[in-house]
C-alpha cells in the first residue's frame, strides 16, 4: 500500500487556515485519487441521510458551503427527521422531503447528486452501497462499517459504480494535517527518523455517559426492530454495541491511527492490544484500550502505541505525536494540543523561522531544577508552532473536497479505497484485546 | 480574561503553599450560577436534573468566562416566593423551532438528553414566558443547555408589562459586553452551562412578560433552551 496525497505549500497553508480562499482550491489533484469527470452544475442536489448528532455537525459544517440544494432528509427518528427539514428550511428557504426509510428516498427522489451517510456504524455500509448503486456519489462518516467486510463491500460498490465514495476521516482535508506531512515531515525531514508515534483520545467519564431521551418521543419498538435496535437505549447509545459498532477504538481512534498510517505511508505489520470494561462494567465494548502497532517503513522501523480512554480526560486531550531524532511533532485537531519541539541535537530551525514554516514558542523551561538529577535528563527541547490555523468547522474543508470532487475541480482525499486501507488495521484491534494476542497482518487482513 | 487567568493562577500556588502549612485555602470565587447575594430572605431553591455530559466538549473562546459552578447557585428571595412560570405560555422570536417545542421551556422538564431542549436558528434570538399577570419577579433560573459545556453568547433577561418590549423595560441580566445584540451594552459574566443552571437575581422587577435573548454559543450558532423558571408573586 501506498499512501499518497497532494501538495500544500506554507502559502496555501496560511491561506486556507485564514478562510481566504474558495473551497476549489483546497485540493490539486493527484492522479492515483479519484475525481468525477465532467460533471460540474450550478447546484448540487443532497439527501441527507441520518440526521442525529453526527448529521446535525456535517449539515452546520455544509451550510457553509455554497452551491448545495438539500433535497431530502432520510431518519427513522420522528425527532431527528422533523430537525433536520426544519433545519434545511431554515438555511435555504423551502423545504426538503422528509423519508423514514432509505429505500423508499431513492426510488422516489429523482436528480439527487450525493448522499451524506451519516446513519450509525452498522449501517454505513448497506446505506452507502445503496446509494452507490442509485447512482449518487456518497460522503459517509467513518468508521467504514462495523465490520471489515461492509468495509470491503463499500469499496467494491463504489470502484463497481464509478461514482464517488468520500469517508470522514476529516483530517486528511485539514490543512494542518496536510502542511505539517507534506511541508514539515516528507519537505524538510523535520523529524529526521521517525522511530515512535504515540496517540491518545482521553474522555472524562463525565462526557462518556449514556445519551438519554426523552420517553415521550421514543421509536415504536416494531420501527426499531425493522432497523435492527432492539430497544430505544440501543437506538440512542448504539456506539456502544459490539454488534452496532467497533466500539471507543472505531469511535474516536479511528481517526488518529489513520493519521499514523496516512503520515506512514504504510500499514503496521502487528498489533497488539489490551482493553476493558474497567468502569462502564455493563457496556459490551471496552471502556478503555491500548494498542501497539509495529511499522515497517523505508526508513526503519516505528513503534506506535495509541490509547483510548472513555474514563478521564487527563493527559492532554488529544492528538497524534510524531516522535523523531531530530524533532517531535504532536498535532491535533485542536490547535491548542499542537506543537513540534526541536531536539537538541538537531541543525537549527532558524531558516524555517524566517521562511514562514514555522514559529518559535516561549522559551522551554530549563532542564535542570531544585527535583531533578541532572546527569539523567535531556537538554529540554525548544517549542515551536506552525503558521497558521484553521477557521471553519473540522469537517468543512473534507466536505468541501467531497462535493469539488463531485464538480470534478479536486480530487478526494480520503476516498473509500485509501479510507480502507488505512482502517484495515483499526477492525484487529478488539479482536487482539478480546484473544489478548498479537496479530500479524498480513494481505487477508488488509486487502478487499 | 487575562486578568482573571493571573489571578487565577496567583491564587493557585498560594493555594498549594498555604495547604501545605496546614491552613484551609479561601473558596475559588469563580463559580457560575447566582448572579448576585442578597442578604435577607428565604433561600430558593429547585430540582436539579442529574449531570448527562456528551462527547469531548469545543472550546469556549470568551472573555471573562466564568466556569461551570460545582453546586447549586444560592439566592435569598422574599418570604411567599414561589414558581409562576410553569406551563405558562411561551412565545418566540420564530414561531417554529428548529427542534422541539416553544412549550418545553415552561414544562418543567430540565433533562439533558435528545427531546428535552427547544433549539431556535443562528443569530439573536428570544423566547417570552408570559406569566398571565403582572407579578413582582423575584428571580430567574434558566438551563440552556447542559449536556455539552458551553457558553451562549449575548445572554439578555428582560421583564416588562410590554409584550412587546417597547416601553417599561428592566433588564435584569446581561452579559454582552459588545452590544452586538444591540441590547444595550451589559456588564454580566458569560458563563459555562451546567445541570445547576444560571439563577439570576431580579430584584424585584415588576412586568407580565419575561423575555430571555441569547445569540448562538460556543458550539454551534444556535440557541437553546430546556427550562426557565420565574419565581415571584403575583400583582
Amino acid at each position: 500500500m501506498k499512501m499518497e496525497t497532494s501538495v500544500i505549500s506554507r502559502r496555501d497553508f496560511i491561506g486556507k487556515a485564514a478562510g481566504g480562499i474558495g473551497a476549489g482550491l483546497v485540493l490539486g489533484a493527484p492522479n492515483i485519487l479519484r475525481a468525477a469527470q465532467g460533471e460540474a452544475s450550478d447546484k448540487i442536489h443532497v439527501a441527507l441521510v441520518g440526521f442525529g448528532k453526527q448529521g446535525k455537525v456535517l449539515f452546520d459544517a455544509m451550510s457553509n458551503i455554497p452551491g448545495l440544494h438539500f433535497q431530502a432528509v432520510c431518519d427513522i427518528w420522528d425527532y431527528n427527521l422533523k430537525g433536520g427539514i426544519a433545519k434545511v428550511r431554515a438555511l435555504q428557504g423551502h423545504t426538503p422531503k422528509g423519508y423514514a426509510d432509505i429505500d423508499e428516498m431513492l426510488a422516489t427522489e429523482k436528480g439527487l447528486d450525493a448522499a451524506i451517510v451519516a446513519t450509525p456504524d452498522f449501517w454505513h455500509s448497506p446505506h452507502t452501497v445503496k446509494c452507490l448503486e442509485a447512482g449518487l456519489h456518497v460522503y459517509c462518516e467513518k468508521m467504514m462499517a462495523n465490520t471489515i467486510e461492509g468495509a470491503r463491500a463499500m469499496v467494491r460498490a463504489m470502484e463497481k459504480t464509478g461514482k464517488l465514495c468520500q469517508i470522514g476521516h476529516q483530517r486528511r482535508s485539514n490543512p494542518r494535517y496536510r502542511f505539517t506531512l507534506e511541508q514539515l515531515i516528507k519537505g524538510n525531514r523535520i523529524c529526521g527518523q521517525i522511530v515512535n508515534i504515540n496517540g491518545q483520545w482521553n474522555r472524562a467519564v463525565s462526557s462518556s455517559q449514556d445519551i438519554g431521551y426523552n420517553p415521550k418521543l421514543a421509536i415504536k419498538p416494531e420501527v426499531l426492530a425493522r432497523y435492527g435496535f432492539k430497544d430505544m437505549h440501543q437506538f440512542m447509545n448504539w456506539r456502544t454495541y459490539r454488534d452496532l459498532s467497533g466500539g471507543p477504538i472505531s469511535d474516536l481512534g479511528a481517526h488518529q491511527i489513520d493519521i499514523f498510517n496516512w503520515f506512514l505511508g504504510v500499514p503496521p505489520k502487528s498489533v497488539f492490544a489490551s482493553g476493558g470494561n474497567d468502569y462502564f462494567k455493563t457496556r459490551e465494548h471496552f471502556d478503555n484500550v491500548m494498542t501497539i502497532f509495529d511499522y515497517e517503513t523505508p526508513q526503519g522501523g516505528v513503534r506506535a502505541f495509541y490509547q483510548v480512554l472513555t474514563t478521564t480526560s487527563a493527559g492532554g486531550g488529544y492528538y497524534e505525536s510524531f516522535m523523531g531524532t531530530e524533532a517531535t511533532i504532536q498535532i491535533s485537531e485542536r490547535s491548542a494540543f499542537t506543537n513540534i519541539y526541536r531536539e537538541s541535537s538537531a541543525p537549527s530551525w532558524d531558516g524555517l523561522v524566517s521562511r514562514g514554516f514555522l514559529k518559535r514558542q516561549a522559551a522551554a523551561p530549563k532542564a535542570q531544577s531544585a527535583d531533578a538529577i541532572a546527569s539523567y535528563e535531556s537538554a529540554a527541547p525548544e517549542a515551536y508552532a506552525l503558521p497558521g490555523d484553521l477557521s471553519k468547522p473540522p469537517h468543512q474543508p473534507h466536505l468541501e473536497n467531497f462535493f469539488d470532487a463531485v464538480r470534478g475541480k479536486a480530487a478526494l482525499t480520503c476516498d473509500a479505497r485509501h479510507a480502507f486501507e488505512s482502517e484495515a488495521p483499526i477492525y484487529w484491534v478488539n479482536p487482539s484485546a478480546l484473544s489478548r494476542q498479537p496479530i500479524n497482518l498480513t494481505a487477508e487482513h488488509l486487502s478487499v | 480574561m487575562k486578568k482573571q487567568h493571573i489571578a487565577s493562577t496567583v491564587f493557585t500556588i498560594a493555594a498549594l503553599v498555604l495547604s501545605s502549612c496546614g491552613k484551609k485555602p479561601p473558596q475559588d470565587s469563580t463559580d457560575a450560577g447566582a448572579s448576585s447575594a442578597p442578604t435577607s430572605g428565604v433561600p430558593l431553591s429547585t430540582e436539579l436534573p442529574p449531570e448527562l455530559i456528551e462527547g469531548t466538549p469545543k472550546p469556549m473562546d470568551v472573555p471573562n468566562l466564568v466556569q461551570a459552578p460545582v453546586k447549586a447557585p444560592e439566592l435569598l428571595v422574599p418570604e411567599g416566593t414561589t414558581l409562576i412560570s410553569q406551563g405558562k405560555p411561551v412565545t418566540g422570536s420564530e414561531e417554529s423551532p428548529l427542534i422541539g417545542e416553544l412549550s418545553m421551556v415552561t414544562d418543567g422538564d430540565k433533562q439533558a438528553g435528545e427531546g428535552y431542549y427547544v433549539e431556535l436558528s443562528s443569530g439573536t434570538q428570544w423566547v417570552q414566558i408570559d406569566l398571565g399577570q403582572s407579578a413582582e419577579v423575584a428571580a430567574v433560573w434558566v438551563w440552556h443547555f447542559h449536556s455539552q459545556k458551553r457558553a451562549y453568547n449575548d445572554v439578555v433577561i428582560q421583564v416588562s408589562d410590554d409584550a412587546e418590549f417597547k416601553t417599561g423595560v428592566s433588564t435584569i441580566y446581561n452579559n454582552d459586553y459588545d452590544d452586538s445584540s444591540k441590547l444595550g451594552k451589559g456588564s454580566d459574566s458569560p458563563y459555562v452551562e451546567s445541570r445547576f443552571g444560571m439563577l439570576v437575581d431580579a430584584k424585584g422587577a415588576k412586568g407580565r412578560y419575561v423575555r430571555l435573548h441569547s445569540q448562538g454559543n460556543t458550539s454551534d450558532e444556535m440557541n437553546h433552551y430546556i427550562e426557565v423558571e420565574v419565581y415571584g408573586k403575583t400583582l
